[in-house]
This record gives structure tokens, C-alpha cells and sequence, in this order.
């Protein structure tokens, strides 16, 4: 623990990593989970050509709409000089002949603009155009009727902190394979291991020595990432951080992911031949696992096959897991087959540990 | 009384099931044997690959599964007990570079079963034997060559082995710090330690030790007094040959 501790570069950075990484990405990725009708104002030109009753009025209701912020056109700017100044997100047009049905209503969107926007635009404007041709004066409320959308009692939208604080902290987890890796590699080398084992201490205890500290910094590294994400992070940006009706589930599947990646790390420690070797070896691993696993993507928005690679990441099933306590908010019993790939995990890196290295 | 004890050893690092077909079996250590009394400092010489690291790790209880017997002031080295009376010192600097000397030698005396009180008298007592106690709260990483070398003793000597085991241990050294530790190796000896000096320095071997083992290729080639042999470098190149060894 006493040579841990001296690592003063190494130790620091597995907690201002993710801590970091929590920060930054859930601010950038604000708008992916934002509510897309609600939740940001679209820059919208509005150009009514037509000057009919019936254009006027669609034209008035657009622009009235809480989501839209109606801009003006710029002289001389065509829609692509729009687009590419950040000036406007969609450009509508109502032509001559709308009235009589001779025309329809043209959109244009900004090449770059998020399909879930572009949806949720087309879908408003869509919408406030069958309402002004039929006369419908709140077609939302029509079809209340026949569609209501039902949620948990007190449950609010998932933000960014309910996926980012537990995918990065597993990543942070992970990544204290590098600097196991290269303590136990350089006590290896230097024959500082090879010297405790000439005393009389049972080879088990010396290794557990050994693992027990790293495995409390990742358990440290997880307690940090949730004060950040409770305390901190809702401070900053507009989406609460919650800990879902089973706080108590953290504390079984925690101990588990901090096994599963210890285990990482005795077993990069083993393969690698020297510390250099089992950076790259140890970095590389915790990178494609979480590529892998929904912790740089998000596992909802990968492919069809993205996400059947996915089950061949820990992190996957250490993050769905998080995901079920913080978001879906399962019972104990749910948890169980991630666990236990995850202890699997774990008893199979240990297991490789054992018979590739000759520890004394 | 027999410091340590070593009968018919034999060993190979071939594994177990090759062994048993007796198929390319090489041996590190054939039928080897050898004794040194308490209070006596005794010379392992042999070239490059001859066998004395791997007869070392056998004596420390790092390696198992071979044949023969080892004991120590009279205990087999499989038993637990016999390793508090080993005090070894590798050729490689074994040291953690990023502690203090102090705290090098806490940890060594926590895995030696040092009570506190015991650790804290025995910690000073070789920091001041091998010259590093103005030095002790320094780290190891700031040290010379000689000073390392020094605290590598200094960690064997903790916990008052009745053997200490040194390994090539003033490789690398100025002579300040070799006579150090020379004359720190002496007053141990006269202590009544036994210690097994392994060195390639043939001057060093004759001046300082008693009595010789020789191994070449895993065997005994030479044991006896070391005040038979007139000259010990001309007398193991006779035994050992000419021919360069780089198979270590």
C-alpha cells in the first residue's frame, strides 16, 4: 500500500480521469438526452409567399410554437450560407398556392442538425399544418384521447448523468490495470517479489497484499463518481443525478466490477513481459471494452451488431447493471446473470494469472 | 553445529510429466551436497550457469519439487520456520526504490514477523552496521550504487539470520562501500552467522571465506579448505576450463 501510495502521478489520474470525463462528455451529450419538443429551441426562418388566410395562420402558429425561435433572413444569404454561419437550423417555406392545396409547405434542415431534432421539427410542423387545413384547433389534445404516454410515479427523463457517471467510472476501474500492471511487473524484474517469498508468509496472503489496495481504490474511485454525480455534476448541467428505488444494490454489484477489474488487471500484469508492454496492453483492453461495452457510445444508438458484440465486454455488463439500479430500477433478482459473467470474468482472468505466471 | 546442510540434492526446471519420461531432461542441480558449519563463511564459486542462483532460490524455499534434503541450523527448508533463520541478499538490487530505507526495512520486517518494538530496535541496528542511518529517511531512489547495495545487506541482516546468503554482493560497488560492507560481513561472522558468499571476485572469496564449493553444470567439482588452494582464480580456471559460458 506504502509503494502505492508513492505512485503520485498514476493514483491521482484514475480519479481525475473519469471525474473529468463525467464532467465534459455529459455536458456535450446534454442534447442527446434532452427532450427534443421541449427541451431547445430550433432557429427557424419562416417565409410565407402565399399571404392567404389559411398560410398566414400556419405562419402565425409556427412561430408562436414555444419550441421555435423565429429568425429573419439575412440579405443576401441563400439557405446553404444560413446553415453554414449557425444562423438558422431549418428554413420553411410556404408557397403560393398552399391555400388551394395546389402547393405543399417546403422545410429544409440544416445538413448537420441531429436526426432527433429534424424529427421532432417535422413532426411540429406537420402537425400545426393539418391543424390550420382541417381546422383542428389542438390536435395533441384530440389524440389524448387515444394515445397517453405512461411513466413511473415521480420518475424523471434519464439524463446524461445516469449513463455517463456509472460508464465512466467502470472505465476509471478498468483502467487500474495499467498501474497494477506495471507495480507488479516492476517488483517481478526487480526481485522485490522473488524476496518476499523467501520470508516465511504464505504466498496467498502476499498476493491478496497486493490486490486488496488496488481493489480499494476502485472501490474509492466508484464512491467519488457518485458524490460527483449526486453533488456536483446536477450543479452544472440541468439533469439530476439519481440513485433509482435500490440504492443498496450498488454495493453487491460494485464489489463485483471492482473483482472483475482487478482480475483485468492481475492478467494483463501476467501476460505482459515488461511494464511498457502492459500499458499499452492494459490501456488498449480498457479502451475496446468500453467501445465495446456502451461506455463511448451509447449501447441504445449502437447496430444490431455492436450490440451482440457488446455481450463479449465486461464493461457492458457492468454498466448494465448500473443501468438497471440508477434507470430501470429492477429487482435484486435481474441482477444476478450480469453478476455472474462478471465474477465469471473475473475467476477466468485470476485463472490465466495463475497458470501463465511464475510468480516466485 | 551445521548451518546448513545440503544432501544429494538434484533438480530440474523441466516440468514434472517430462521428468517422469526422463525425456530431454536437464538438470540445474545433480546429487548435490554440501555443509557449512555455524560461524563460518564459505565460498559458492562456479562460471556463469553453473547452478548457484537456482541452488540459492532452493535454500530460500522459492523453488520446490526437488530431490534430496536441505536443512537449516537443523530444520528441513520446507518448514516455515526454517526461512527466519535465511537472511538472503540477491544480486539484484531487491529494494523498493520509491520507499525510504526505513520503510524498506518495515516492510521486510513486517513479511519477517517482527514485532514492532523488535522491528524498530533491529531497523536501526542495521542501518547503523551498514552506514546508511543519516540516510535512513531518504529514499532508495536517491542513493549511490554502494548505498544500495548496502541497504540490500541491511535487508537481509534484519532479522538476525543464523545464515545469510549474499549473492554477488559488492558487484558494482566503490571500494569505500566494498570494504563497508566487507568489514560489516566479518563482524557477523565473528557474530558466529554463517555466511555463503557467492562471488565471481576471486580475491574477495580467498581473503574473506574459510572453506570452498565449487559447481560446475549443476555438480559439486570442488569442496575443501580454502587454505589448500595458493591461488583460487588460476585454481578455478583449472577446474572450470577456459571456454566462455554465456549460458547463464
Amino acid at each position: 500500500m506504502l509503494v502505492l501510495l508513492r505512485e503520485r502521478q498514476t493514483i491521482p489520474l484514475l480519479f481525475i480521469m473519469p471525474v473529468a470525463l463525467i464532467f465534459f462528455l455529459s455536458l456535450a451529450l446534454q442534447g442527446v438526452y434532452m427532450d427534443k419538443l421541449t427541451g431547445r429551441q430550433m432557429l427557424l426562418i419562416i417565409e410565407n409567399e402565399s399571404h392567404q388566410p389559411t398560410a398566414n395562420l400556419l405562419e402565425q402558429r409556427i412561430s408562436a410554437n414555444k419550441m421555435i425561435q423565429r429568425v429573419r433572413r439575412p440579405s443576401g444569404f441563400d439557405n446553404d450560407k444560413i446553415f453554414e454561419t449557425g444562423r438558422a437550423h431549418a428554413a420553411i417555406f410556404i408557397p403560393k398556392g398552399f391555400d388551394e392545396g395546389l402547393k405543399p409547405v417546403e422545410m429544409e434542415f440544416d445538413p448537420v442538425l441531429d436526426a432527433g431534432y429534424k424529427a421532432a421539427v417535422r413532426m411540429l410542423v406537420t402537425g400545426l399544418t393539418v391543424e390550420v387545413v382541417m381546422g383542428i384547433d389542438n390536435i395533441e389534445g384530440l389524440s389524448a384521447d387515444f394515445i397517453v404516454e405512461k411513466t413511473k410515479k415521480d420518475r424523471t427523463l434519464p439524463g446524461p448523468l445516469q449513463n455517463s457517471v456509472p460508464g465512466w467510472s467502470i472505465f476509471a476501474m478498468f483502467f487500474i490495470a495499467i498501474p497494477m500492471s506495471i507495480g507488479f511487473l516492476r517488483e517481478k524484474n526487480d526481485g522485490t517479489l522473488q524476496r518476499i517469498f523467501t520470508y516465511p508468509v504464505s504466498p496467498v496472503i502476499v498476493i491478496l497484499g497486493k490486490l486488496v489496495p488496488y481493489y480499494l481504490i476502485n472501490l474509492m474511485q466508484f464512491a467519488l463518481m457518485l458524490i460527483v454525480g449526486i453533488y456536483i455534476m446536477p450543479l452544472i448541467i440541468e439533469f439530476p443525478f439519481t440513485l433509482g428505488a435500490h440504492p443498496w444494490h450498488l454495493i453487491p454489484v460494485t464489489l463485483v466490477v471492482a473483482a472483475a477489474s482487478t482480475g483485468f488487471g492481475v492478467m494483463v500484469a501476467a501476460l505482459a513481459r515488461a511494464p511498457e508492454q502492459s500499458s499499452a496492453l492494459a490501456a488498449t483492453g480498457a479502451v475496446l471494452m468500453a467501445v465495446f461495452g456502451g461506455i463511448m457510445v451509447p449501447y441504445a444508438v449502437m447496430p444490431l451488431v455492436m450490440k451482440k458484440l457488446a455481450l463479449i465486454s465486461p464493461m457492458y455488463w457492468a454498466h448494465q447493471a448500473y443501468l438497471d439500479i440508477f434507470s430501470r430500477e429492477t429487482d435484486f433478482f435481474s441482477l444476478w446473470p450480469k453478476l455472474t459473467v462478471l465474477m465469471l470474468f473475473a475467476l477466468l482472468c485470476f485463472y490465466i494469472a495463475g497458470r501463465r505466471v511464475k510468480w516466485m | 553445529m551445521k548451518a546448513l546442510e545440503i544432501s544429494h540434492v538434484t533438480f530440474s526446471y523441466t516440468p514434472k510429466e517430462d521428468t517422469a519420461k526422463n525425456v530431454g531432461v536437464e538438470y540445474a542441480l545433480r546429487d548435490f551436497s554440501m555443509s557449512v558449519e555455524s560461524g563460518q563463511m564459505h565460498a559458492l564459486l562456479g562460471p556463469n550457469g553453473a547452478g548457484k542462483t537456482t541452488l540459492m532460490r532452493l535454500i530460500t524455499g522459492q523453488l520446490r519439487g526437488f530431490q534430496g534434503g536441505i536443512s537449516i541450523d537443523g530444520i528441513k527448508n520446507d518448514h516455515s520456520k526454517s526461512l527466519t533463520s535465511v537472511g538472503y541478499a540477491p544480486q539484484p538490487i531487491s529494494v523498493y526504490a520509491s520507499l525510504t530505507a526505513m520503510e524498506n526495512l518495515r516492510v521486510f520486517g513486517v513479511m519477517a514477523g517482527l514485532s514492532h518494538e523488535r522491528l524498530q530496535e533491529r531497523a536501526k541496528a542495521v542501518l547503523e552496521e551498514t552506514g546508511l542511518l543519516p540516510y535512513a529517511q531518504k529514499r532508495a531512489s536517491t542513493y549511490s550504487g554502494g548505498m544500495l547495495r548496502r541497504l540490500n545487506l541491511a535487508v537481509a541482516l534484519l532479522h538476525s539470520p543464523r545464515l545469510l546468503l549474499l549473492d554477488e554482493p559488492t558487484v558494482g560497488v566503490d571500494p569505500q562501500s566494498r570494504n563497508h560492507i566487507y568489514e560489516t560481513l566479518k563482524k557477523m561472522n565473528a557474530d558466529g552467522i554463517a555466511i555463503i558468499l557467492c562471488t565471481h571476485i576471486m580475491d574477495e572469496a580467498q581473503r574473506m571465506c574459510s572453506s570452498v564449493t565449487m559447481l560446475d553444470r549443476g555438480s559439486v567439482i570442488f569442496s575443501g579448505n580454502m587454505n589448500e588452494i595458493d591461488n583460487l582464480e588460476k585454481f578455478f580456471l583449472e577446474r572450470t576450463g577456459h571456454g566462455l559460458r554465456d549460458d547463464d
